[in-house]
């Protein structure tokens, strides 16, 4: 099984794919993946810290807020590993896109301790910016004093209960800002709702919560100019991540279909299975091809290119990571509809995943209007 | 011979720029983005004759031998190139596979004969592997060539014979013994002249009504043993191993992109595009060819590196047949009440000939290996599947 094949040639991303396998030897996605479902949590903070151990939280993040300074081929090949071990914690809107929203701010004391704290889990920082239909949906801020006063409400916040810090999407008139907000701040309180993937949402309730004028991180053009490249960097994170989950689903199904015997022989002798998991194998392999795509041309080109390459791989990988893994549970007969069956979890990550910053869909109907635009 | 030079020497921008400024004026304006998917020898004869006189007719034979020994890089660039501009399919028999096959199998004698006469357009070449019995189980080939003296006499059926109404050359693939355990062993590859007599053409007309391939007859074909290709009862083998880097062309992006750009004419014409329906239909289409750009890519890579290609290219072949098919079939509904005629449709931008793509888009999926062939080979030489 092929994977994402990028250019290596200081064998840097061999080295980042070995170091995620044998991290995943010790910090098994699975079961982390159950007993996190079970406890209720919506992280699991020992493979978190394993992970900022390891440097991946501040992987994107530069040098001098103490990330690796690494690129897009480094974090893609990240996330399609931790796609393939079912390390199901939030690194895509944590680390990735919180972290794509503090690179992007404007230089303050604030936004160097967030970027800290997230490099090294000593804080949790999530981005709240949604509503219920995904789009941006600022809160109200009004000034008051030195600072603002802000109320709203925000929808699908990552690790909501486990958060320090909130990156607050608001806007006072006509202007947006983001702002930092700590997760014990007056008139703020949160609700979870349980994930298909074993983790919490939550929705964010902000009653009239003060914020200093030095928790502001970004203000005016620059707000969504930062929520556009983080919404960007994240899809193509997640895209690698369901390329990883897709192609680790036909490896689990074709060794299953090679050990099941029915009617005297393997199931996997069966034509009729081998063209299912061909097909299977090809969307996975067209996946690949369209993440290496979106890497390469937003490393080379950039720009509309690169925004169309994501939008590309974005739903090409979602939809060959649902899919494929749903056809897998189909494959392993009713062994894929219990719960223990590894399959089923890969499924469910890919559900969520794919929902996460837009369905394959709305994805190509925005790469058909922006092309069509330019043309 | 036509000077050459070291074109591999070029980076692929270079050659591209020097190969389509020249067809651009050389390729008779007449003959691009022609209807007919094969036109006869004489419909094309102009263009084939620039070609071979600029030297650049066989891109892939070594330049010893009149080709230009282009490697698989500049190969692609020649055939994207070609499409881009709606190079006509001239008939590339001799140069694609009887050639490349004397070049590795053939004697001197062989290659001395009929390399030159491929160039000049003299031999006319078409595939003579297909019967009526032996499609996919091509293996299982009756056409028989019986030893007598210094020849062997052809008895038998070939069908689905690309051009051979327009061919004097055929390379058939024969039987000649039923011996070995296994069926691929005694084939026997033969270069036959198809103006000898007992040999006998027969246009089938195609779903498109046109006469693209035919039956050929055998009714005691005598041909010299000297045009035995390679060792007498090892001829699978040779068959097998003449597509190469080729293979990746089978999967170009080229006739679905065509596809598409006639859709994009019908649809802004039709008012489809209004239609959110039709925008997310058109959506898939046109991401599901970009992406196959993307796959194309990834192998085209492997050749750039000189690397060879797995069975796994097949996977691009299934992919844009298919794609190819969906897309013809989309404009159908674009059509409408309109979907029922044979003529071209009509737009603002010119013509959009929905039917004849429709209709074509039907052999990609059965010709060089149906793809459940190919889902065949890929189960067994990509996923290792059991029998
Ligand atoms: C436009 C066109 C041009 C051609 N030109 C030439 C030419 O120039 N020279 C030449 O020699 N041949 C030529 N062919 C023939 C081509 O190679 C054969 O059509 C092809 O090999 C399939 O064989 P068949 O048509 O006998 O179909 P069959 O083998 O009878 O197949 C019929 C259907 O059954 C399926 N099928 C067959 N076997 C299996 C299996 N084991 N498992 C699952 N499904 C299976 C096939 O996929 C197909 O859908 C041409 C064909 C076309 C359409």
């Amino acid at each position: 099984m092929t994977g994402l094949i990028l250019d290596d040639e200081d064998g840097g991303l061999a080295l980042l794919r070995e170091s995620v396998a044998s991290f995943a030897a010790r910090h098994d996605g699975p079961s982390t993946f159950r007993n996190r479902r079970s406890s209720g949590a919506d992280m699991d903070r020992a493979t978190w810290t394993a992970m900022a151990e390891a440097g991946w939280l501040g992987l994107l993040l530069p040098e001098d807020l103490g990330g690796l300074g690494l690129g897009l081929p480094e974090q893609a090949v990240l996330s399609e590993a931790l796609g393939r071990a079912l390390v199901s914690e939030p690194v895509a809107q944590l680390a990735v896109f919180a972290g794509t929203l503090l690179t992007e701010a404007s230089e303050s004391a604030e936004r160097t301790r967030l970027a800290e704290g997230l490099v090294s889990a000593a804080a949790i920082v999530a981005p709240a910016w949604q509503g219920r239909n995904g789009a941006a949906a600022p809160v109200e801020a009004r000034a008051e004093g030195e600072g603002y006063v802000l109320s709203g409400t925000l929808e699908f916040v990552p690790a909501a209960g486990s958060a320090t810090d909130f990156l607050v999407l608001a806007r006072a008139g006509q202007e947006d800002m983001l702002l930092s907000v700590p997760a014990d701040a007056a008139g703020l309180s949160h609700s979870l709702h349980p994930t298909l993937d074993g983790a919490q949402l939550g929705t964010l309730v902000l009653d009239a919560t003060p914020v200093a004028a030095g928790k502001v991180l970004a203000g005016g053009n620059a707000v969504s100019a930062a929520l556009e490249k983080a919404i960007a960097v994240t899809r193509l994170a997640l895209a690698a991540e369901m390329a990883g989950i897709a192609t680790r689903a036909i490896e689990q199904t074709v060794a299953y279909t090679r050990d099941r015997v029915q009617f005297g022989r393997a199931i996997a002798a069966f034509q009729v299975v081998q063209h299912r998991l061909v097909d299977m194998w090809s969307d996975a392999e067209f996946a690949n091809a369209s993440v290496v795509n979106a890497v390469e041309t937003c490393t080379e080109e950039g720009g509309r290119a690169g925004d169309l390459a994501i939008l590309a791989a974005k739903a090409r990988a979602g939809d060959a990571a649902v899919t494929i893994t749903r056809r897998a549970i189909h494959l392993h007969g009713a062994m894929g509809f219990t719960d223990d069956c590894d399959i089923g979890l890969y499924m469910k990550r890919a559900v969520a995943l794919n929902a996460t910053l837009g369905q394959p869909e709305e994805l190509r109907l925005q790469f058909v209007a922006r092309e069509r635009a330019a043309a | 011979m036509p000077e050459q030079q070291d074109w591999n020497a070029l980076t692929d921008e270079d050659f591209r720029a020097i190969f389509r400024d020249w067809v651009e004026q050389n390729c008779p304006a007449d003959l691009r983005f022609m209807r007919k998917q094969r036109p006869v020898f004489d419909e094309v004869a102009v263009w084939y004759h620039r070609l071979a006189d600029k030297g650049w007719l066989s891109p892939v034979w070594p330049q010893e031998y009149g080709g230009m020994g282009l490697d698989a890089a500049k190969h692609i660039v020649y055939v994207e190139e070609w499409a881009r501009l709606g190079c006509p399919r001239i008939p590339d028999h001799g140069i694609g596979l009887t050639g490349p096959l004397l070049i590795r199998y053939g004697t001197q004698a062989q290659k001395d004969f009929f390399l030159p006469r491929i160039l000049t357009g003299e031999h006319v070449w078409c595939q003579g592997y297909s019967e009526p019995n032996a499609g996919s189980d091509l293996a299982s080939l009756k056409t028989s060539a019986v030893r007598e003296g210094d020849d062997f006499i052809v008895n038998g059926q070939k069908i689905w014979t690309t051009l051979a109404h327009c061919a004097n050359w055929i390379l058939l693939l024969t039987r000649t013994s039923n011996d070995g355990p296994k069926r691929q062993n005694g084939i026997t590859v033969l270069l036959v002249d198809m103006t000898d007599p007992g040999v006998t053409v027969r246009p089938i007309p195609n779903l498109r009504q046109e006469t693209d391939f035919c039956e050929v007859f055998f009714d005691n074909v005598r041909v010299p043993a000297a045009n035995v290709v390679g060792e007498v009862d090892q001829g699978w083998a040779l068959a097998k191993a003449v597509l190469g880097h080729e293979r990746i062309f089978l999967g170009a992006p080229s006739r679905p992109e065509y596809a598409i750009k006639r859709l994009e004419r019908l649809a802004e014409d039709r008012g489809a595009f209004d239609d959110p329906g039709f925008v997310a239909r058109y959506a898939r289409l046109r991401l599901d060819l970009y992406d196959l750009g993307s796959a194309f890519e990834r192998f085209a890579r492997v050749l750039r590196a000189g690397g060879d290609l797995g069975p796994d290219v097949s996977v691009l072949k299934i992919f844009c047949s298919e794609l190819y098919q969906r897309i013809t079939e989309e404009m159908l509904t674009v059509a409408g009440e309109e979907a029922r005629l044979w003529d071209d449709l009509q737009t603002a931008e010119g013509e959009v000939d929905a039917m004849n793509l429709y209709l074509d888009s039907r052999a990609p999926a059965i010709f060089g290996g149906s793809n459940e062939v190919q889902r065949g080979v890929l189960a067994k030489g990509v996923l290792g599947l059991p029998s």
